[in-house]
């Protein structure tokens, strides 16, 4: 096999969509993969545009970032949207996303998102409860408000993973299995991984919560955190809900796929057992995270969950980390941080444009390395 | 035999049931086969009997998805068939959650036994006869477990099987363990914590200073293409409809697969009144192996020739047991009959049938095990896992002990043995002392042990080779998912189970991959050429049981407002 001009390591839907990209430019591309615990494979499915409360309450040190980042997740969704129309159908619908408020302080912190975000381009708009009454008449008759982000949306991520990876193959990108564990600069990069090694001209980093361990030992202090989080599926109801579902204060997503089954998540913690492991369900999180989706969503209360599971979802610092490493040019790292999902696609692309020198339509200097340098 | 008959309404129209019937024994009686359609429109019926394959669902009183399998007829119940997606907004008006959530109960006895048959009763009667104070949960209203099925209500016992298991619960009682029927147990977490549903709402949270798990095992279908057709079930859900309620299957039956079971349930059927075409076992007939068949009369020769006087029986009723022979194919005749074509020597031969009941060997449900961290090995012999054990039966889990076929395919005597030395592993290990004579039960459990090893020479316990089947033969009976759809799905990457599930959908359906799950784990190790372990099945998940919201609501506040 000729060494590829370019090896990805990550095989999530950030490193699936750079491997697109850079075949499509024409390059001579290798995906390695570890299959151990891919964000991507635990996905639920939200496409991500307003700012998370999540977010804001548990890493408030990094909201100003996220704020920032606010025109980058616009861009993803349309990023998404030209892969549906090039590659779909992955059951995408951009109806929006509605963040529900149970009293007024949490809408008035509604309507002062709402304002900052609309500065950032979003399409926000704050409903109250007879216009939700419109179109969300299934909620819960505490809910009084909402702000509903028109950008949001969701898709099936095990029906995109398959398309893209397929769109890969097709392309003639190579597709392997290891876990990458070092890397060595010389005049190429050679990879170490635990079944084989590896030489390449340039490498992509893509590896979400696994990058800071690869490129700490080339003068980067990427802190990349693995973040295990839990998430329930019930069995099928006839379609109703079509926006994504979360709240202001409360950690929630909810949303009905086109299967008809209701995926309930948002950031309920799982137990990790170390990163190599599969994380642990807990009992208070499946307790916890059902029972508010039941109170919000009464008219999901009749179904039965048939499954949980915990996937690790990756945090940087609330912004993307894109751009080459000093001191290491032919290594690229590509980690979308919070939202990896939305992110992935228009991340991957961009660190192919960048590879391949190609002028790229997003101005990616915000999420350069400079500000990890070790 | 059972008094104040009940009307109830399927579809609108009346139906009667005796007293303590379950909704799917009269729907039998009635001629009522199909009892829901799924989301791609087959119809579906009865098939697994106890409670695992979720394909019985009909809704009762507005109220969805009750296993008809597992509900009784009550008077004046209107019942329907299950709505494959239910609209969201009649939901909120049914189920959901009670307008005062029931206060849930902890329970913290000091043991545990989750399954209440062979195994599970004889643990509880010798902890609570050393003095533990015990609880026995089972699933079923009516404890006894599949070996010892009890009649429902006030029927008569049909023979010495089900008074044995009668007296076993009397025993049980009589120790001083309490047992609780009707107990849904979804979840299972390090402590041991265990989240479980009584049938009147009530959430039940338990923590036990030791637990012992005897859920024993669920019956290994003929994959085959027709196999989810209604009228086609388990021979274990022909022999609870006959057993329990007093219900035939059919009035055409054949019985096929392999083991000992399909022997008995034909003989029972045959006597009940049914007219069994044949028994197709797949393993060659004992007078070809004289050998093996003076081996198991020599391990137990009281068994052995309960097993013979089984044969006997079958020819005087003029039922044919045809061997060396399987199940090639079934389909669906208009009037909902069923043509069931088996496959001998090359030969193919098509039987009308009115019910098929299949048994191919048996898989453990060990999914509390497999949460809780147990360890397994895989038994190639039997084609399923095994749990590891200590001699007096506790599992690699501190506090934790395992009986039982949940453990591998064992048989109800070596279940009984293992239950008598768990419960007093258990009983001590909480401070009790038992005068329980291990010693004998040690010995019972070697001779149970050594004659299962014997029986199932005979037979064919390894799981069929699915090389030469169909691509259109479902695997997944839940997400419809056929074998040639798996196949497909192993082409690009089946690296591991997990991979080709989110490629095809396999496993992700109501019964949580328990038919599926088996059959995929052996495909990817076939196709990857690695031998099979615990990480080859689906990874364990709650809900062990689908559970509803209102239930995972109604824990919550129970769980809030005791904090």
């Amino acid at each position: 096999m000729p060494k590829p001009e370019l090896l990805i390591v990550g095989g999530g839907i950030t490193g699936l969509c750079a491997a697109i990209s850079a075949a499509q430019q024409g390059a001579r591309v290798t995906l390695v993969d570890a299959a151990v615990n891919a964000g991507t494979t635990a996905n639920a499915g939200s496409l991500h545009v307003q700012l998370q409360s999540r977010f804001m309450r548990l890493y408030p040190e990094q909201a100003p970032n996220v704020e920032a980042s606010l025109p980058l997740y616009l861009r993803a969704v349309r990023e998404w949207d030209a892969l549906e129309a090039t590659h779909g159908p992955f059951e995408m619908v951009r109806k929006g996303g509605l963040m529900l408020a149970e009293d007024a302080e949490q809408l008035a912190f509604l309507e002062t998102k709402a304002r900052r975000e609309a500065d950032k381009g979003l399409d926000v708009e704050i409903l109250d409860r007879a216009a939700l009454e419109r179109i969300a008449p299934w909620l819960g008759p505490q809910i009084i408000g909402a702000e509903l982000c028109r950008d949001e949306g969701k898709l099936n991520p095990l029906a995109a993973n398959i398309r893209l990876q397929a769109v890969a193959r097709s392309l003639g990108v190579s597709l392997v299995r290891d876990r990458i564990t070092s890397l060595l600069i010389g005049s190429d990069v050679q990879l170490r991984g635990e079944t084989d090694s590896y030489r390449a001209d340039q490498v992509i980093i893509a590896a979400a919560w696994g990058a800071g361990d690869l490129v700490s030992g080339l003068g980067l202090a990427l802190p990349s955190r693995a973040e295990p989080l839990h998430m329930n599926i019930t069995e099928p109801a006839a379609a109703g809900i079509e926006h994504l579902i979360q709240h202001a204060e409360r950690s929630i997503t909810l949303k009905q796929l086109q299967s008809g089954q209701i995926v309930i998540g948002g950031g309920w913690p799982a137990q990790s057992r170390g990163n190599h492991a599969v994380p642990e369900v807990l009992a208070t999180s499946m307790l916890g995270n059902v029972a508010l989706a039941g109170r919000l969503v009464p008219g999901i209360t009749g179904l039965r969950v048939i499954r949980t599971w915990a996937g690790m979802n990756t945090t940087i610092d609330g912004k993307t980390a894109l751009g080459r490493l000093a001191g290491a040019e032919r290594v690229i790292v590509a980690v979308p941080g919070d939202a990896g999902y939305t992110l992935g696609p228009l991340v991957g692309r961009l660190a192919a444009e960048l590879a391949g020198d190609v002028p790229g339509d997003v101005d990616i200097a915000p999420f350069s390395l400079a500000r990890f340098a070790a | 035999m059972m008094s104040d008959p009940v009307t109830f309404f399927f579809e609108g129209e009346a139906l009667s049931a005796r007293n303590g019937q379950s909704l799917a024994a009269a729907l039998t009686d009635a001629g009522q086969r199909v009892f829901r359609h799924t989301g791609k429109g087959s119809p579906r019926g009865v098939f697994c009997g106890m409670g695992v394959c979720q394909d019985c669902l009909v809704s009762v009183d507005g109220q969805p998805n009750q296993r008809a399998c597992m509900t009784l007829a009550r008077d004046g119940a209107l019942v329907q068939r299950q709505v494959a997606r239910p609209e969201l907004e009649s939901k909120a008006d049914f189920d959901g959650k009670p307008a005062q959530p029931l206060a849930a109960r902890e329970l913290t006895p000091d043991v545990l036994v989750i399954g209440g048959g062979a195994g599970g009763l004889n643990a509880a009667a010798v902890a609570a006869s050393a003095g533990a104070s015990v609880l026995v949960l089972d699933e079923r209203k009516v404890a006894g477990g599949q070996y010892f099925k009890q009649p429902a209500a006030d029927a008569p016992l049909l023979d010495a099987q089900q008074s044995d298991g009668a007296d076993l619960l009397a025993a049980a009682r009589e120790a001083g363990a309490e047992l609780l029927g009707g107990v849904e147990i979804w979840g299972a977490f390090a402590g041991p914590l265990l989240y479980a549903v009584a049938p009147d709402g009530t959430p039940l949270v338990l923590r036990p200073k030791q637990l012992i798990v005897a859920t024993g095992a669920y019956e290994r279908p003929c994959m085959v293409p027709g196999w989810t057709l209604p009228g086609v079930m388990t021979t274990g859900a022909a022999q609870t409809l006959w057993r329990s309620y007093r219900s035939l299957p059919g009035r055409r039956v054949a019985v096929c697969g392999s083991g000992p079971l399909n022997l008995q349930v034909a003989l029972e059927l045959a006597r009940g009144g049914a007219e069994v075409r044949l028994v197709a076992e797949s393993a060659p007939s004992p007078l070809k192996r004289p050998a093996s068949a003076m081996a198991l009369l020599l391990a137990g020769p009281k068994l052995a020739l309960a097993g013979s006087g089984m044969l006997l029986g079958l020819r005087r009723a003029g039922v044919p047991v045809h061997y060396d022979t399987g199940l090639a194919a079934i389909a669906a005749n208009t009037d909902g009959s069923l043509r069931a074509t088996f496959r001998r020597n090359g030969r193919e031969e098509t039987t009308e049938l009115d019910a098929l009941c299949m048994n191919d060997g048996f898989e453990p449900q060990n999914e509390i095990l497999r949460l809780l961290g147990a360890d397994m090995h895989y038994d190639p012999a039997f084609g399923h896992l095994r749990c590891t054990r200590t001699d007096s039966l506790s599992t690699s889990v501190d506090g934790v002990y395992a009986v039982g076929d949940c453990c591998g395919l064992g048989g109800a005597p070596a279940a009984a043995a293992e239950g008598r030395i768990a419960g007093a592993a258990a009983a001590a290990a909480c401070g009790f002392a038992t005068h329980e004579d291990l010693w004998s039960s040690r010995q019972a459990l070697a001779g149970a042990r050594r004659f299962q090893k014997r029986l199932w020479a005979l037979h064919d316990p390894a799981p069929r080779n699915l090389d030469t089947l169909p691509d259109d033969t479902l695997i997944c009976r839940c997400e419809e998912v056929t074998l040639g759809q798996f196949r497909n799905g192993m082409a690009d990457d089946a690296d591991h189970i997990g991979t080709v599930k989110r490629v095809t959908r396999v496993g992700m359906g109501c019964c949580q991959g328990r038919y599926c799950g088996p059959v995929a784990a052996r495909l990817v190790a076939n196709a990857t050429g690695r031998s099979l372990t615990d990480h080859s099945y689906f990874a364990p998940r709650v809900p062990i049981k689908p559970v509803s919201i209102g239930t995972l609501m109604a824990t919550q506040e129970a769980l809030d407002a005791k904090a």
